[in-house]
């Protein structure tokens, strides 16, 4: 059970206060409703670029990093299709640091040359080390063009490729920071050993003086249903054939969501799943299998994958997932297997809440989805989910004409 | 809008919780953390099963990994849907050292969690079509690991560093997967596991039933101690160079043997690894990924195992820019070595070393770790206070003494692996 309390200050800036007795520590996150979504086709990558620019100094603090580190605090940030999220762990007594930061840096950006030199340097090192440098580190760069072809989902966060980066200009940086970086496009959290009066009074201070902007009002295309199978098949330089299979289902909104999650995890969650056991165990096809939902805002997707042994093809292993598939929409699943994985998720919700930094987080992106209300009634809407929820999921989610796959080949 | 930076003050104690010692029978102890926050429970049982002890390689890994593949009586898929029906988890857990597994799951579950773990464990056969779906499963993974320039790279470091012929050197090969036979196993699996002596450490909300539970297994074991001998380190110097066809980044592993948990210098050793390239405003950050741009990250860290310890500096760089970027590191090194750390700098990183005790001893699961840290490196229960005390009274002209006493270039290996 997670405890919160909720104000709004006169710019737009909705404040969430989580208070946690047992801890020494505060916790102060920003996140920003802004992600790769929101970016131009022709300049991709660039709400991440973004988030390193963030910590290039602003208006009157020339290097962030400093005084937090000063206070004994630390920092870190992630952008994702949908949001880009900044957090700050600091000494509880030390809270009032972190508000002087991230302020002054909501208020006005330094924008200088030289940080967005580095930045771009940095962030092209990035894009090498983690999507090209690695066996299969271009997977979603494949993958999601082949998915989406209209909705800006078809392009990862860190960008379609290094030109985009490679290009960015001080004047698109400058008109993205007011376009998406004002108050009322940010939720600001803060939890930990700390009392509600004091951050009200430290948000009220901090906080209160930067103007509203412009609101933003996100405009996407929507994707449109599939329709067709899609495949693709590339050779790379790798040690094992591997398949990655999609299907579009319900965003993170949808019940779909619940659903596919507990999917996912009769599928492949662990070692007595049905995938694991066909495609690892029984016919030793495969030497992993895993399946995972995205919980995109917009549009969802269920994601099968794994890698292949030696002896296995293509056409073997896409009808053994074929055939569990089919499975799963002909026949309810048995009480026995959906109490398992509903056992399994409860776990694994316990041990993840045990965290003040998940929590707050947690609070952060419930509140961005406007569903701050529902954060504790999680467990109870994956209780209600029945067998016959689960079977009707299947048959609407895996069908071929819903599915893309994409092949790895090993180089000869 | 301008606002005066806020003044700041930090922790001169740390909130430390030891866990109360239990001991069980034939000598094992049970270390025990109760936090009644919430229902979660987490059990740790690890033994001198590391993979030092292994006469042939990738036995210790996968004995550990075999642990609960099952018997006549009860098959692997059993025990995984019997563990997942009460919505437990495993850990299997290991490193040069030790072995062990670790079971998470709610209180009200753990007692047949725990139940399903010792039936499988105690009856083990580590049955022949569990240990091919194993090879080719670990064979797979060593397949995608040896792609990456850092993985090449870290195995190359390790072998010049600590010597072929130690343990702590050595790397599997590919060959090695058809080496492993089911007999191998279970000559390991008796000799360190069943005959091995276990410690357990849980964190929870537990109740005696559940302790009177593990004493009776305890009493099984029979709890042998491991003798083992030590083999000589042999560190090489200079420049080792890796070719991976194709990289278009280059690793970067430089260092050291180093000095242990135990040696009067590591607090303050510590603090210079901090500056150096501990954390994101480290000296190797600013200059090498915030200055200079040729790389996403770049750190330094000491790793401390039982036998012996290692100073090394890491990272990703672009393959055009590797002659630069080893420069930079001499020269932040000769700074070290040359310079007194100015004080500001100095009360940056004291500031964060003192939130960064704060932030790993948040949580009983946390606290346990830092006590796994005390129990297993047999420090003293001060070693933390006497961390934060050595740290916040150290002075810039001692760490240039120990600067000079443990940061020279020259006595340390470069390994690069990339194109």
């Amino acid at each position: 059970m997670i405890d919160f309390k909720t104000f709004q200050l006169d710019n737009g800036l909705k404040v969430i206060f989580h208070q946690d007795k047992n801890t020494p520590l505060a916790v102060v996150n920003l996140l920003y409703d802004v992600g790769a979504k929101d970016e131009d086709e022709n300049r991709t990558g660039f709400a991440h670029l973004f988030e390193h620019l963030m910590f290039g100094g602003s208006k009157n603090i020339p290097n962030f990093d400093t005084p937090l580190q000063r206070a004994g605090g630390e920092c870190n940030a992630f952008t994702s299709n949908d949001i880009t999220n900044y957090y700050n762990v600091l000494p509880a007594e030390n809270v009032e640091m972190a508000f002087w930061l991230e302020s002054d840096r909501m208020n006005e950006l330094a924008f200088t040359e030289k940080s967005l030199e580095v930045q771009r340097g940095v962030v092209i090192e990035e894009f090498k080390q983690r999507y090209l440098n690695q066996p299969y580190g271009d997977v979603w760069l494949q993958l999601r063009p082949l998915i989406y072809k209209k909705h800006p989902y078809q392009w990862a966060t860190i960008g379609k490729s290094i030109e985009h980066i490679e290009e960015a200009k001080m004047e698109d940086v400058k008109s993205f920071f007011y376009k998406h970086y004002s108050p009322q496009n940010a939720t600001l959290v803060v939890g930990g050993n700390l009392e509600l009066e004091e951050v009200k009074k430290l948000s009220e201070k901090y906080f209160s003086p930067i103007p509203k902007r412009e609101k933003y009002l996100r405009k996407i295309q929507p994707e449109p249903p599939q329709n067709e199978e899609r495949r693709l098949t590339i050779e790379r330089d790798v040690p094992s054939n591997a398949l990655y299979m999609a299907f579009r289902m319900g965003g993170r909104l949808s019940y779909d969501h619940y659903y596919g999650d507990l999917t996912s995890d009769i599928l492949a969650g662990n070692k007595s799943s049905r995938l694991y056991n066909e495609l690892v165990v029984k016919t030793k096809l495969m030497s992993s299998v895993s399946a995972y939902i995205t919980g995109g805002v917009e549009d969802g997707l269920f994601l099968i994958s794994g890698h292949l042994n030696p002896e296995a093809s293509f056409e073997q292993v896409e009808r053994v997932i074929w055939d569990v598939l089919s499975d799963l929409m002909e026949k309810n699943i048995q009480p026995q297997e959906l109490i398992k994985v509903k056992n399994k998720l409860k776990t694994r919700k316990v041990f993840g809440e045990k965290s003040l930094l998940n929590r707050v987080m947690n609070i952060a992106f419930y509140e961005n989805l406007g569903q701050l209300d529902e954060i504790n009634a999680d467990l109870s809407k994956y209780d209600q989910i029945m067998a016959e929820d689960i079977t009707q999921f299947a048959q609407r989610t895996f069908s071929r004409l819903n599915s893309s796959t994409l092949l790895i080949q090993t180089k000869k | 809008m301008e606002f005066n930076q806020p003044s700041y003050s930090l922790p001169t104690s740390l909130p430390l919780q030891f866990p109360e010692l239990i001991e069980l029978e034939n000598g094992i102890e049970l270390y025990v953390l109760k936090d009644d926050n919430d229902d979660a429970v987490k059990l740790d049982i690890e033994w001198s099963a590391g993979s030092k002890y292994q006469s042939k390689n990738l036995i210790a890994s996968f004995t550990n990994k075999l642990l609960l593949s099952g018997d006549d009586v009860m098959k692997a898929s059993e025990i995984a849907e019997k563990l997942d029906f009460y919505g437990g988890y495993f850990q299997h857990e290991i490193d040069r050292d030790h072995a062990g597994i670790a079971l998470f799951g709610l209180k009200e579950n753990m007692s047949k969690i725990f139940e399903i773990f010792t039936q499988a464990f105690m009856n083990c056969t580590f049955p022949a079509d569990q240990l091919e779906k194993e090879r080719a499963v670990a064979l797979s993974k060593f397949q995608i690991a040896n792609k990456k320039v850092k993985h090449q790279c870290v195995k190359a470091f390790n072998q010049g560093v600590y010597g072929e012929k130690n343990p702590y050197g050595r790397a599997a090969t590919e060959a090695d997967f058809g080496r492993i036979e089911r007999e191998d196993l279970l000559a390991f699996y008796k000799q360190f596991y069943l005959n091995g002596k276990p410690t357990l450490f849980l964190v929870g909300n537990v109740d005696d039933d559940f302790i009177r539970q593990l004493r009776d297994w305890s009493s099984l074991m029979v709890s042998k101690p491991v003798n083992y001998e030590l083999e000589p380190l042999e560190q090489k110097t200079g420049h080792d160079h890796v070719i991976v066809p194709g990289a278009v980044q280059t690793a970067v592993r430089i260092g050291r043997l180093f000095i242990d948990k135990k040696h009067p210098d590591y607090f303050q050793v510590q603090l210079l690894n901090t500056l150096l390239g501990g954390y994101f405003g480290s000296r190797l950050m600013s200059n090498i990924r915030e200055d200079k741009g040729y790389t996403y990250g770049i750190g330094s860290a000491i790793t401390v195992m039982e036998d012996a310890a290692c100073f090394f500096i890491t990272t990703e760089v672009g393959s055009e820019v590797v002659k630069d970027a080893i420069q930079e590191v001499k020269n932040e090194l000769s700074k070290l070595i040359n310079i007194e750390i100015p004080e500001d700098e100095l009360t940056v990183v004291k500031n964060y070393m003192a939130g960064e005790f704060l932030r790993n001893a948040d949580g009983a699961i946390a606290q346990m770790e830092n006590f796994k840290n005390i129990h297993f490196n047999q420090l003293p229960q001060s070693y933390y206070s006497d961390y934060l005390e050595a740290i916040n009274t150290a002075q810039p002209s001692d760490l240039k003494k120990l600067a000079e006493k443990y940061f020279q270039f020259d006595d340390m290996l470069v390994v690069t692996a990339g194109a």
